[in-house]
């Protein structure tokens, strides 16, 4: 079994990061965006838990505490508007959303 | 955790240091109980509420400004906030511009069938946001307060939720936004994690905190982790200001945003990631060269980008919007200039900043005015005849966009000159190079405009309908008439600002 150390956390959550980011780029529904937006939050929450673990301070563990407040307010001000522009394209494929234009 | 570390901490709540945010949260929430408490027929009065509420706000804080600004440097609620004289200005540059912003948005939303409080309530809310912003500490009060404001402006900008266009813009900024406070945070995390690590020197037990960073740093000037934090979180600041490669969402969102919130980005969302970023240079300043290559390559790629793309726009709202991350461009050099240790960089940086602010308005003004129902829907073709049928809008149009592009003796032209005159004493020549040529090129499509509004006429009234033209009020006009005068006069007769800024 591998020991548990800082470097491990920082790669897993760094990994987590990338596909995170990489998602967003990539995939074409807006949903699924979405939810690679929230994995690369989380990534950032447990590399912050991580390096207040093995730092031994404290303000780590406190910021997780607002990252998950804000995290949450975008995802109902995201769903909001989401759900508003579905009713009224019938659509949420990225490649479609593109009226805005010169 | 021992109860007196709490109780020394509580010790530096100072809740009047921060009583005009307070304020302004509060009269987000009574314009929400107004509305419920009035009757139907009664609720023209919010707007004026509104608008009054924040003017109160903008004179008492001006009045209290040397009070503020002169006294010494002060931290309060535990290193989170620190109230400086370059906050203080900060607070005056977003009072203006929410007060502008509601004005914009009392004649928007009249012809929209639109619910109408909350547009001025999240204003407000979103003006205290951007005011604690500039004045914090530590990455923790950073980051919510960024996203307090970015999240605000999620609903501003689809706040026409019946047009589609308006909520396709929504959900860009959306995504967008998103993505860059990702790039943020982890930026944070990671210079938060450093910070703390153990076996290296200076390190401290509050790593977030500006002060302690910037000890960090400096004792540690060639940390691998240090840098790609550093290089994450000015990705995720370049993002708010719209610098070139994060530029990508100016137009689309620029033009399906009601157009004063439109204003709103351009004006307060810019500054304050400018605001961020004076401060940050100052953090990381030990990485010095560093950041002057990222924001350097950046400024001359904005620059040239910005203008080389609004060169062939026809919709003004995404002229006007490309033209503002080719000015992004310009106030990065500054910014840069501040890193090479020019003192009156920062200064530069404000007084370009505030004749932006002047001139922005100005022409967002007589936008608001030109656009029909359909917001998005605005070509420069609308603005033939202009000054033959609305000579009053045809001349604050002349004068913003002529402040806009640098012509002297306004404004803009002096905010120019000042930002360029730093740069070449940091000895920034290649930039300088670029941005002369962004200038010569801003020059054609400003100008294109004006000629449309002054020389041409609606060529074939049937084929190009242009949107009925809103008549002026009486706030709206003064408020114009104001723009244009002080565009002018601060071409002219800098003392008084460049004194309070502290450019000699």
């Amino acid at each position: 079994m591998i020991p548990l150390t800082l470097n491990a956390c920082i790669v897993l959550s760094a990994v987590l990061f990338a596909i995170g980011f990489l998602g967003v780029l990539i995939r074409r529904n807006t949903l699924v965006i979405y939810m690679c937006l929230e994995l690369m939050l989380v990534a950032s929450t447990l590399a912050l838990v991580a390096f207040s673990r093995f730092n031994g301070t404290l303000d780590g563990n406190v910021f997780v505490f607002f990252i998950l407040t804000v995290a949450a307010a975008e995802v109902a001000v995201g769903l909001a508007i989401i759900v508003a522009l579905f009713r009224r394209r019938q659509t949420i494929e990225v490649e479609k959303l593109n009226a805005l234009k010169d | 955790m021992p109860i007196t570390l709490l109780q020394t901490l509580a010790a530096t709540n100072d809740w009047r240091s921060i009583a005009p945010e307070i304020f302004l949260g509060c009269l987000g929430l009574a314009l929400l109980g107004l509305e419920m408490l009035l009757p139907k027929k009664e609720h023209g009065v919010i707007p004026f509420a509104a608008i009054l509420g924040q003017g109160g706000l903008l004179i008492a804080v001006l009045a209290g400004f040397h009070h503020a600004a002169d006294g010494p440097a002060m931290k309060t609620f535990g290193g989170l906030i620190q109230h400086d004289r370059i906050g203080e200005m900060f607070r005056v540059f977003f009072l203006i511009t929410a007060v502008l912003v509601s004005v914009l948005g009392a004649v928007a939303l009249a012809k929209q069938r639109m619910p109408k409080t909350e547009f001025f309530a999240i204003v407000s809310v979103v003006t205290a946001a951007m005011m604690l912003l500039v004045q914090s500490n530590h990455f923790v009060m950073l980051f919510v307060a960024l996203e307090t404001v970015t999240v605000g402006f999620y609903i501003l900008v689809s706040y026409t939720r019946t047009n589609p266009l308006s909520l396709e813009a929504g959900l860009k900024y959306l995504i967008t936004g998103a993505l860059s406070s990702g790039l943020l945070l982890f930026g944070i995390v990671l210079l938060y994690g450093v910070g703390g690590l153990n076996g290296l020197k200076g390190t401290s037990d509050s790593a977030m905190n500006f002060g302690a960073l910037q000890n960090f740093l400096a004792q540690n000037p060639d940390n691998f982790l240090a840098a790609a934090g550093i290089v994450l979180v000015l990705a995720g600041v370049a993002f708010k200001i719209g610098a070139v490669p994060f530029q990508i969402w100016v137009p689309d969102v620029y033009q399906g945003a009601p157009t004063p919130v439109t204003a709103f980005l351009a004006v307060g969302s810019k500054a304050a990631g400018f605001a961020v970023l004076l401060t940050l240079a100052q953090v990381f300043s030990a990485y010095a060269p560093l950041v002057t290559s990222v924001l350097g390559v950046m400024a001359a790629a904005t620059i040239l980008f910005g203008n080389l793309a609004a060169l062939s726009q026809g919709n003004v709202k995404r002229l006007i919007g490309l033209s503002g991350v080719s000015h992004a461009g310009y106030l990065l050099l500054g910014v840069i200039a501040t890193l090479h240790g020019q003192v009156l960089a920062q200064g530069a940086v404000i007084f370009y900043l505030f004749g932006y602010l002047l001139a922005s308005f100005a022409v967002f003004g007589v936008m608001t005015h030109l656009a029909g129902e359909d917001d998005a829907d605005q070509r420069r073709e609308h603005y033939a005849g202009l000054g033959r049928t609305h000579p009053f809008l045809a001349v604050v149009l002349a004068i913003g966009l002529g402040s806009l592009a640098g012509i002297p003796p306004l404004a803009g032209f002096m905010g120019k000159l000042l930002v360029f005159i730093v740069a070449f004493k940091a000895r920034l020549y290649w930039l300088l190079a670029v941005a002369v040529v962004g200038v010569v090129l801003s020059i054609y499509y400003y100008f294109s405009w004006i000629r449309e509004a002054f020389f041409e006429e609606p060529n074939d009234p049937g084929a190009t309908r242009q949107p009925a033209r809103t008549p002026v009020g009486l706030i709206p006009g003064l408020v114009l008439t104001l723009l244009a005068a002080a565009s002018v006069l601060l071409g002219f007769y800098q003392g008084g600002l460049a004194g309070i800024i502290g450019l000699r």
